[in-house]
């Protein structure tokens, strides 16, 4: 299992879709800074095919005003949770 | 990468030729047969056809790809122009001591190596 | 979890940008020359706007900046020779394998979905 780590929103930019094309079908992937805003229900969509496998950083949706404003089908995770993320998997890949 | 820093000169015949802190060219431009046998006493080595036939092999390499090889590319670019007897980094060794890279670019006057030690 | 497949190589560079619009593309090819002067296996991965790259005929910028066309062609003399792109994105581009200049490997979506996981180290440009 890879982790991949996504920092832009996509209303800003499509880079998400080069990580969704480049995942297997374990990978999970994490949503953090500007990222999170793909966890708000109107943009989760666009992490359909992930179901399951979807994070978001918590430090960073509370940054936002947005922790209480995730999907239900977001994991939402603290930094600790970003740390055991990263253990679990063989290796991160960065998309920016 | 090519420096732009003028660190000290070298004469050559009644000409100066600007150096980098490294010792590499400033301007690419300024390169001679004779400029390279100045370097080349500098480096003590004695510039002798084998020595010519790999500067002529990297000052094609700079022209084709704009870039001073490291040292296995540069093996490979030897090996090709001059046969496998000499595409062997011991050839180069020999003949530039030290960083074969390095001394061989910097006597046929080409920016040091980006990609290498 | 399954087995890790065989890898495929030591490093996936994955070049998303053109040339001449900002220095990520000569960044990616930098870190890729730099791992194989070094004696990686090193894998590049063309997705979205950076399969420009590898378009024919390029050309110094207006500005006179410097284009990665020479960097490319030197590819092989690192022996850097596994190219891979995106067939998607090929065909978003409207182009084909010989509007290229480098023989490349035109990946479908499943080959897509398991480079990552076939080298050893991914970096993304």
């Amino acid at each position: 299992m890879l982790l991949h780590i996504l920092n832009r929103s996509p209303l800003s930019s499509l880079v998400y879709r080069q990580a969704i094309a480049t995942m297997g079908t374990e990978d999970r992937l994490l949503l953090i800074e500007d990222g999170v805003q793909g966890a708000l229900p109107t943009l989760v969509r666009h992490f359909e095919a992930l179901e399951g496998r979807l994070f978001a950083l918590r430090e960073d949706l509370v940054a936002r005003g947005l922790a209480g404003k995730c999907d239900a089908s977001v994991q939402v995770v603290d930094v600790d949770g970003f740390v055991e993320l990263t253990e679990e998997a063989e290796r991160t890949v960065s998309w920016y | 990468m090519a420096s732009t820093t003028i660190d000290h000169y070298l004469r050559v015949g009644g000409n100066e030729v600007a150096l980098d802190p490294e010792g590499y060219l400033v301007e690419l431009s300024d390169w001679s047969p004779a400029v390279a046998e100045c370097l080349a006493e500098q480096e003590g080595i004695a510039l002798t056809p084998e020595h010519w036939e790999v500067i002529g092999v990297l000052r094609a390499f700079y022209a084709r790809y704009e870039q001073a090889p490291a040292m296995r590319p540069l093996v490979k670019a030897v090996g090709r122009e001059l046969g496998p007897e000499k595409g062997r980094s011991i050839h180069l060794m020999r003949l530039f001591p030290g960083s074969p890279a390095k001394v061989s670019a910097r006597l046929a006057g080409l920016p040091k190596p980006a990609n290498c030690l | 979890m399954t087995d890790v497949p065989p890898y495929h190589g030591d490093l996936l560079v994955i070049l998303r940008h053109g040339p001449h619009g900002s220095s990520l593309l000569r960044e990616g090819l930098d870190a890729a020359l730099v791992a194989a002067a070094f004696g990686r296996d090193v894998s590049l991965l063309f997705m979205g706007e950076g399969i420009s790259a590898l378009v024919r005929d390029q050309q110094v910028g207006p500005l006179g900046q410097k284009g990665t066309a020479a960097t490319l062609q030197m590819l092989e003399m690192y022996d850097i020779d596994r190219l891979l792109v995106d067939g998607e994105g090929l065909a978003g581009l409207g182009l084909a394998p010989r509007d290229l200049m480098l023989p490349v490997e035109v990946l479908d979506s499943s080959a897509m979905a398991v480079q990552p996981k076939v080298h050893r180290l991914v970096l993304t440009f």
